[in-house]
């Protein structure tokens, strides 16, 4: 048994430092070439470098700070799935006023990212239990800056969007519960002209029909698509504007990182071009298993 | 007593054809249904385990309250009489589901706390016809931030972050029971009736006892290659191609018809229905 074990453990070049299993997940932690990996059903959720846990993440996660060029000042922002915490460690790193609320379904996965992830809970940064859409539904109270989207279900098979975090109607309520200049972003993997365009395509334009306007990174090294909508009618951005919102944004935030500008150097306006074909999504019809079938 | 009288082919295929969708109808009320629950009950384990668990009791309600009534009423149009409203509560979940599971997810609600109304809308800005484009966008912003050179230097802090009253929390009991709850509600009538129909049909197919293990038999065969229909067709094709209002109007229609169908076996084959 033990020569199987680190058999397996030699074969994979890395060492497995924790292993579980949820009701929803199952959770390994590995270290391999000075980098800690989550992965949940065998799927890879998160990375970081061990001698500095403020690099080595999946530079998707980067995009999620862009709303703050519409909030400036932003109080308080939600999270929607945790993982490992990329994004919540990057907030008290480089913005420590804000307050960051957590939303994870698993609480197997809220005990990890603690003990091996080095996430904290502080007075700036709480872990809510709940399902995403249950989490909005129920908040009355509490008005975001912005809201990131992050919550996927992972297996062997890939990542996949929860349908009833991706409709019109669950836009609706994030909307609801975001402030008059509040932003929603959304991690959606996929590509622009090939695998998975389709879901790009009809989340762009799902999103679009809450959000007035709707602009989007394409992350340099991976994948990932992530979507901007943002709330205020108050016409688009211009280079002027952008220009303002940047000087605001870097007055506001002196700790702000200095990766920020090359991330916003790759904004885009104008609609994905899988967005013409692709349908809306909503509670009663989101076809997102055919959507994922692969373009011919 | 005509225990050696043939039983007529027709009346064979058309019983078998009852047996078989009425399981039809139960997978796909069961596989839709919890894809239906999401919206409001969240991540897929509790769903999956409460709609399963509902059906699985609507089917022992169904089988034990169905083999009693077979024996004590004999006539197939009986179950008309349960199909009907079965099937029109189906073609109405669409319209009467939501107010109730509304109810099950907003009694967590804390309504003590005013909500905060006085949100200034986003006013209705002219929206300029200009095609943005990326390149002009930046057009502006300084090159050496664009390429990650500079850092910043002002450092005027935004205020500390004020509390307001966090969304309460659903408690763990709850969060596992309400969507048992849910599905009890929607799923737990319909099912409960289409169950009915697999030990009326051994009644009304067995002639004699020393059938009665073929029959059932057959009855439980037929019935679960419906149900394993039911289960693949909703969730390889139904859910891609029509909207979940659009399957419980057919699960319904295709319900109703099944009661149609009961009636047309005793008025068709009167003295096979009768015989005791």
């Amino acid at each position: 048994m033990l020569t199987v074990g680190l058999l397996c453990v030699a074969m994979a070049e890395g060492a497995v430092r924790y292993r579980s299993q949820s009701a929803h997940n199952q959770i390994v932690v590995e270290d391999k070439g000075g980098y800690r990996m989550l992965r949940f059903n065998g799927s890879m959720e998160t990375r970081l470098l061990i001698a500095n846990p403020l690099l080595g993440h999946f530079e998707y996660t980067d995009y999620f700070q862009m709303p703050l060029l519409w909030n400036p000042k932003a109080k308080r922002v939600l999270v929607m799935g945790l993982g490992g915490g990329s994004t919540q460690r990057a907030f008290q790193g480089y913005y420590p006023t804000v307050h960051v609320d957590t939303v994870e379904l698993d609480p197997a996965v809220a005990k990890v990212a603690k003990e091996w992830f080095g996430v904290k809970e502080t007075k700036t940064h709480t872990i809510h239990i709940s399902d995403g859409r249950g989490y909005l539904r129920r908040n009355k109270n509490r008005k975001y800056e912005a809201i990131m989207m992050d919550a996927y279900s992972s297996n062997t098979y890939g990542s996949f969007i929860p349908h009833h975090l991706a409709t019109k109607e669950f836009f609706q309520l994030a909307a609801e519960d975001l402030t008059a200049n509040g932003v929603l972003a959304y991690n959606v993997i996929g590509t622009y002209q090939e695998w998975r365009a389709d879901i790009v395509g009809s989340m762009y334009r799902t999103m679009k029909t809450v959000f007035p306007h709707v602009y989007h990174f394409p992350a340099a090294d991976s994948q990932n698509i992530v979507l901007l909508g943002v709330k205020a009618n108050t016409g688009g951005l211009t280079s002027a504007t952008l220009r303002a919102r940047v000087d605001l944004l870097r007055r506001a935030q002196p700790k702000m990182p200095a990766y920020f500008g090359p991330r916003l150097a790759r904004i885009r306006a104008s609609a994905p071009p899988s967005a013409e074909q692709s349908p809306v999504l909503t509670d009663d019809h989101a076809p997102i298993s055919k959507l994922l079938v692969p373009a011919k | 007593m005509n225990d050696n009288a043939p039983t007529p082919r027709g009346r064979t295929l058309a019983l078998g054809a009852l047996v078989l969708l009425g399981g039809f109808a139960v997978m796909v009320l069961e596989i839709v249904g919890a894809r239906y629950l999401q919206p409001w009950f969240g991540g897929a384990f509790y769903v999956w385990t409460s709609q399963i668990g509902m059906v699985m009791l609507a089917l022992a309600l169904g089988y034990g309250v169905g083999g009693h009534m077979a024996d004590r009423f004999k006539k197939a149009r009986f179950l008309s009489l349960l199909l009907a409203p079965a099937g029109i509560f189906v073609l109405l979940i669409p319209q009467m589901a939501p107010g109730l599971l509304d109810g099950i997810v907003d009694r967590h609600v804390k309504s003590s706390a005013p909500a905060l109304s006085a949100e200034p809308t986003a006013s209705e800005a002219v929206r300029t016809g200009l095609v943005i484009t990326e390149t002009n966008l930046l057009a502006e912003i300084p090159k050496d931030f664009l390429e990650g050179k500079t850092n910043n230097a002002a450092n005027n802090l935004p205020a500390p972050p004020i509390d307001e009253a966090p969304p309460s929390e659903i408690p763990a009991v709850w969060r596992k029971l309400d969507p048992a709850i849910g599905s009890a509600l929607v799923f737990l009538f319909p099912c409960f009736v289409l169950a009915m129909i697999s030990p009326f049909m051994v009644r009304l197919a067995a002639r004699q006892v020393a059938h009665v293990g073929t029959v059932s038999g057959l009855v439980y065969a037929a019935s679960t290659v419906g149900s394993i229909a039911g289960v693949f067709i909703s969730a390889y094709v139904l859910i891609d191609l029509f909207t979940t209002t659009q399957i419980f109007q057919m699960t319904g229609a295709l319900t109703l018809g099944l009661g149609g169908l009961c009636c047309l076996i005793d008025w068709q084959w009167p003295e096979d229905s009768q015989d005791d």
